[in-house]
């Protein structure tokens, strides 16, 4: 079970995940993020204390939406609240240096 | 534990319920819940693999999923009966590059390999083309 909300705040839209974001549930996340960027909003939370999964498929949404938000200095794509596994998948993945990662939502939020 | 063997179609929509096979066989075997985690996820790229590249995406092919146990390994063998592909003409991610010179291919395989100790290809056009995890069940 997958569950992506997109919320739009002042100064950046808030994205919540929930659950497992495989290869099937990956485009679910790349419509949330499309649709911020499609809307001009190039700074996005992505709050992820609810992911039980995240393999490469959502790897690759998360560098292709991190790629375009950095794009002309527009923006970032920051985490909230990354548990250990998704932690290790950053790090196999080589990005976990290249992100910005915050404890929590609020100051994920309050970052930018 | 004997072998235990479960047949799904390529729908991607079947990777959950992969997911939970092998976690429960893997737990069966006696892992700790870390390298369930690994094996599950090494499972689910090998399926996704088995879909996107042996079966182009359609969901009606079949791909059978095999979990035992021999010596001190669990081991997960996964079979698709569809295009076979080579492993080693897919080029390996540079993860340590610049995000924006990132390339977006081969980074399913590249966990795969990350995250057992073991794996291996064999490609036959009766049995199937095969992909064979394995995972130490205990700490050395």
């Amino acid at each position: 079970m997958t569950r992506t909300t997109r919320t739009s705040l002042k100064r950046c839209d808030l994205i919540t995940l929930e659950g497992r974001y495989d290869s099937q549930s990956a485009p679910e996340l790349e419509k949330a993020l499309r649709e911020s960027m499609d809307a001009g909003v190039y700074r996005i939370v992505l709050d992820v204390s609810q992911v039980t999964f995240f393999g490469s498929a959502a790897i690759r949404v998360l560098i292709m939406a991190i790629k375009e938000c950095r794009r002309f200095n527009r923006g970032d794509v920051r985490l909230a609240s990354v548990n250990d596994r998704m932690r290790q998948v950053l790090e196999m993945a080589g990005i976990l240096p290249l992100i910005k990662i915050y404890d929590n939502a609020t100051l994920a939020v309050g970052s930018f | 534990m004997t072998p235990s063997e479960v047949c799904f179609t390529s729908d991607r929509a079947n990777l959950s319920q992969i997911a939970e096979f092998v976690a429960e066989q893997a737990r069966l075997a006696g892992l700790d819940e870390q390298r369930v985690f690994e094996i599950q996820m090494a499972t689910d790229e090998a399926c996704t693999n088995s879909i996107e590249h042996a079966y182009d995406g359609e969901p009606a092919g079949e791909i059978r999923v095999c979990c035992y146990i021999e010596d001190t390994d669990f081991v997960v063998r996964v079979t698709d009966f569809g295009r076979e592909f080579n492993p080693d003409l897919v080029p390996q991610p540079d993860v340590t590059a610049p995000l924006e010179e990132r390339s977006i291919g081969g980074l399913g395989l590249f966990f795969m390999r990350k995250l057992v100790d073991d794996i291996q290809f064999s490609f036959d056009p009766i049995q199937g083309n095969q992909v064979i995890l394995r995972k130490r069940r205990a700490c050395p």
